[in-house]
């Protein structure tokens, strides 16, 4: 639950005001298609549906080097082999190795002044994706957890955060937080639905929905002497799963085309971000999709040049689709890691993690495009101007998606907790 | 250190004096043909020299602002006084190094190349190699593409099998074969007359595809001086990321193409093979460079499964060279302490700084000289 603060009522931001109109609108499309024969009831769903506020979330764990993408020096002390290109906006070079990705830079903010000072894996994936807000003895949400409460499923009902990621599936309780397990990422290991997700054919639709009322009053009763978090969550998870029982299609691979899957890339990468966007399509609230292996120690410049080049290629596909489709519109975009990559090139030819100066970059809802946000000195050292913390980010991506991140506090039974950290602000130069 | 035979127990490599400092990291390392000069290039695209004597190496001015990126392959012509570098952004130059030899070396500002090619390949250049007539020289790089040049910087043909980054280049001591090998470990025979393709050997086993990481490859390639065999150098990679590799060798046959030996040099920490240098006498000399402050300095010879000799003092071995009289070689290595993670790592009063080479000179034994 989350409040506005001075606002006794407003735990429904304007996100979900939205997300009423749509399902008005949904209903007066029900209403229509009685009228019309249900010709109109997809069409005008679809078209309101299509105005939510969705997230592509692009994690990529460990940490891509800023100077072999955002951020390059070349020719200078620690700027690395590669050259720098141009992008689509004057002036904005990105390294080589994201020759695609800048065509797109006049739809892109890049953020080249992140300073977030942990260089410690053990804390750097949930510190970053918490937002590291200040320590009030609770464990926050990881950012999908956080809008799959601040905005909850859109109206195609699906779940409203979805990992996907290689590896295993499942559902992750752990990143909800404090805001209890319903909150939880969807994973999707390697793209693939949960096991076991179709209805057996042994089972008749009329015997599913008995069990599934049998199931429903056992759950009743179970919950009256019961914690309300452990049951709601059970129930969210079964309800998540008749939502993607009727949706298989989004797991079937066969229907994106020979020229997206190679457009894409064929590599984990690729077929991921191609399912992400087929999720977005469908209606997903927030996608995250993940990619190991980039904490590139050793060997780091024939790393970046083996991994960048796939994550541009993944990522350019898809923000040119959101673009061409015009969901850039709605679907924020942002791509980022743990930390940065140190300017210093060690001894096994390795760039170690730097959290002092690094990049990140969002695109489309509420975002500003072709520009870039902050600097780093000369050699790419140190942070030369407009230092933003991930709290700055975390406000900046909510005030992106129409969340007043100031006045906006979650309600963890009773007790109110800022959305994002309250000694930070949005990064204004970047929002819309 | 680690013998295996009685011969090496009395006559082991020693390091001569304190290594040379130097303020930048080094890739590429090569004594010129008269034994005056040794050359390296680095990481701020500097080609670093020094006038060589018995005493140990004297610095002459460096030849700056004539490259960018990394300056990651330098050779000798055998006859001819050229050395040609090659730097990360596909510039290839020849020059004069006769003029370096002089007491009054000109300054860097003043030098101007013999030939210089801003685009001999689109980008990263990893090797430059001539043969051991002088007649061919030849070039590969991350363009996926070797390239054979007359030394007067005339391109002569180009060879396109690979389709992947190639790593690394090698002349037959006849100078009728070259030999190349990519980032998957394919390594293809072509004569160098005429580029016509001849073979292709399998080295896969240096290369690991790592969730999506292409790790490893064919990193370098020495035949034989007698011509029948090619050595190949690398790694097994057990994952990307930190790039855990254990060093591997591997020796082909080169009319079956078939693989005839293959050694494993160490474990996962020691990373890759860096040099292969075989002496007149047989012994493989080799480097490794693997995590940090992991680096090996090893003498083979290749009827034995193991080194006999394994130094393990000096971190991070790149480059090494073998001085034409045959007795000496110079390896780059890195400093201790290379790495860690955060701003503390770096600073020293203050300022952030970089790690560097110290060249580090060994006398070789008797059974390699």
């Amino acid at each position: 639950m989350q409040h506005k603060r001075n606002s006794s009522s407003l735990c429904t931001p304007h996100e979900h005001a939205l997300s009423r109109r749509v399902m008005l609108g949904t209903m007066a499309g029900g209403a229509a298609s009685m009228a019309f024969g249900g010709l109109a009831t997809p069409a005008v769903a679809e078209a309101l549906r299509q105005k939510e506020k969705q997230v592509l979330f692009i994690w990529l764990d460990g940490g891509i080097s800023q100077l072999e993408s955002w951020d390059p020096k070349p020719n200078t002390s620690f700027g690395g082999p590669f050259r720098s290109v141009p992008t689509s906006v004057k002036g904005v070079h990105f390294c080589e190795l994201m020759q695609r990705t800048a065509k797109h830079m006049d739809k892109l903010a890049v953020i080249r002044s992140l300073c977030t000072h942990d260089n410690a894996h053990s804390s750097g994936v949930a510190r970053i994706q918490r937002g590291d807000p200040k320590n009030r003895g609770v464990v926050y949400p990881y950012l999908g957890s956080a809008f799959a409460k601040l905005l909850g499923p859109t109206s195609s009902k699906l779940p409203p955060y979805v990992w996907i990621k290689p590896g295993s599936g499942g559902f992750k309780a752990e990143h909800a937080g404090f805001l209890g397990p319903k909150y939880g990422a969807l994973a999707f290991g390697d793209g693939q639905p949960p096991d076991n997700l179709l209805r057996h054919e042994s089972i008749s639709e009329e015997a599913d929905t008995q069990r599934n009322e049998l199931r429903e009053a056992i759950n009743r009763r179970y919950a009256v002497q019961r914690r309300k978090v452990s049951t709601e969550a059970s129930t969210a998870v079964f309800d998540t799963a008749q939502q993607l029982m009727k949706r298989q299609d989004l797991f079937d691979a066969t229907t994106f085309s020979a020229a997206d899957i190679q457009r894409y890339g064929t590599h984990d990468l690729g077929r991921h971000t191609l399912i992400a966007r087929k999720m977005l399509e469908a209606g997903v609230r927030f996608v995250n999709v993940t990619s190991y292996g980039w904490d590139t120690h050793g060997d780091h410049f024939n790393g970046s040049a083996s991994l960048i080049p796939k994550f541009d290629q993944a990522f350019s596909a898809i923000i040119e689709d959101l673009h061409a489709s015009g969901m850039l519109e709605n679907v924020l975009v942002v791509a980022i890691s743990e930390f940065g990559r140190t300017p210093r090139i060690n001894g096994h030819i390795g760039r170690d993690h730097w959290p002092e100066a690094w990049s990140t970059v969002m695109a489309g809802c509420g975002i500003k495009r072709g520009i870039v946000s902050g600097s780093t000195n000369e050699q790419g050292t140190w942070v030369k101007d407009n230092p933003y913390d991930i709290g700055h980010v975390f406000h900046t991506m909510f005030k992106a998606l129409g969340i007043d991140s100031i006045d906006t506090e979650y309600d963890n039974g009773g007790q109110p907790l800022p959305i994002a950290h309250e000694d930070m602000q949005s990064i204004t130069e970047v929002l819309a | 250190m680690m013998q295996s035979d009685a011969k090496l127990q009395t006559s082991q490599p020693k390091e001569v004096g304190k290594p040379t400092l130097t303020s930048q990291q080094i890739g590429c390392l090569r004594f010129s043909p008269c034994g005056q000069l040794l050359a390296a290039g680095d990481y701020n695209g500097h080609v670093q020299l020094w006038r060589v004597s018995d005493a140990g190496l004297a610095a002459v001015p460096p030849l700056t602002g004539k490259h960018n990126g990394f300056v990651d392959a330098i050779a000798f012509a055998p006859k001819e006084q050229l050395l040609f570098t090659a730097d990360t952004w596909g510039r290839l130059s020849c020059w004069d190094y006769a003029l370096w030899l002089k007491d009054d070396a000109p300054a860097a500002d003043a030098i101007k190349p013999r030939w210089s090619i801003d685009a001999a390949h689109d980008g990263y250049i990893r090797s430059v190699l001539v043969s051991a007539d002088g007649k061919h020289l030849a070039t590969c790089g991350r363009d996926q593409i070797v390239r054979l040049w007359s030394t007067d910087g005339k391109l002569k043909f180009e060879l396109k099998e690979h389709r992947e980054d190639v790593y690394a280049l090698a002349f037959s001591p006849d100078s009728l074969l070259l030999a190349s090998g990519n980032l998957k470990g394919a390594i293809h025979l072509h004569t160098a007359q005429d580029g016509k393709h001849q073979k292709q050997l399998d080295a896969t086993s240096l290369y690991k595809y790592d969730r999506i990481q292409d790790v490893g490859g064919a990193r370098v390639l020495t035949f034989a001086r007698d011509g029948q065999s090619l050595y190949c150098g690398g790694a097994m990679p057990s994952g990307g990321g930190f790039v855990q590799a254990t060093p591997k060798l591997l020796r082909f046959d080169c009319k079956t193409g078939k693989l005839e030996k293959e050694w494993t040099l160490g474990d996962p920490a020691h990373g890759f093979v860096y040099e292969i240098i075989e002496h007149t006498t047989g012994e493989l000399l080799l480097i490794t460079s693997g995590q940090p402050g992991q680096g090996r300095f090893m003498l083979l010879n290749p009827d034995e499964k193991e080194p006999g000799f394994i130094n393990t003092k000096m971190a991070n071995c790149h480059a090494m060279t073998l001085h034409p009289g045959g007795h000496r070689i110079a390896i780059a290595a890195t400093n201790g302490g290379s790495n860690a993670n955060g701003r503390d790592s770096a600073l020293k009063n203050g300022e952030y700084t970089g790690n560097h080479s110290p060249i580090h000179l060994w006398d070789l034994p008797s059974s390699a000289e």
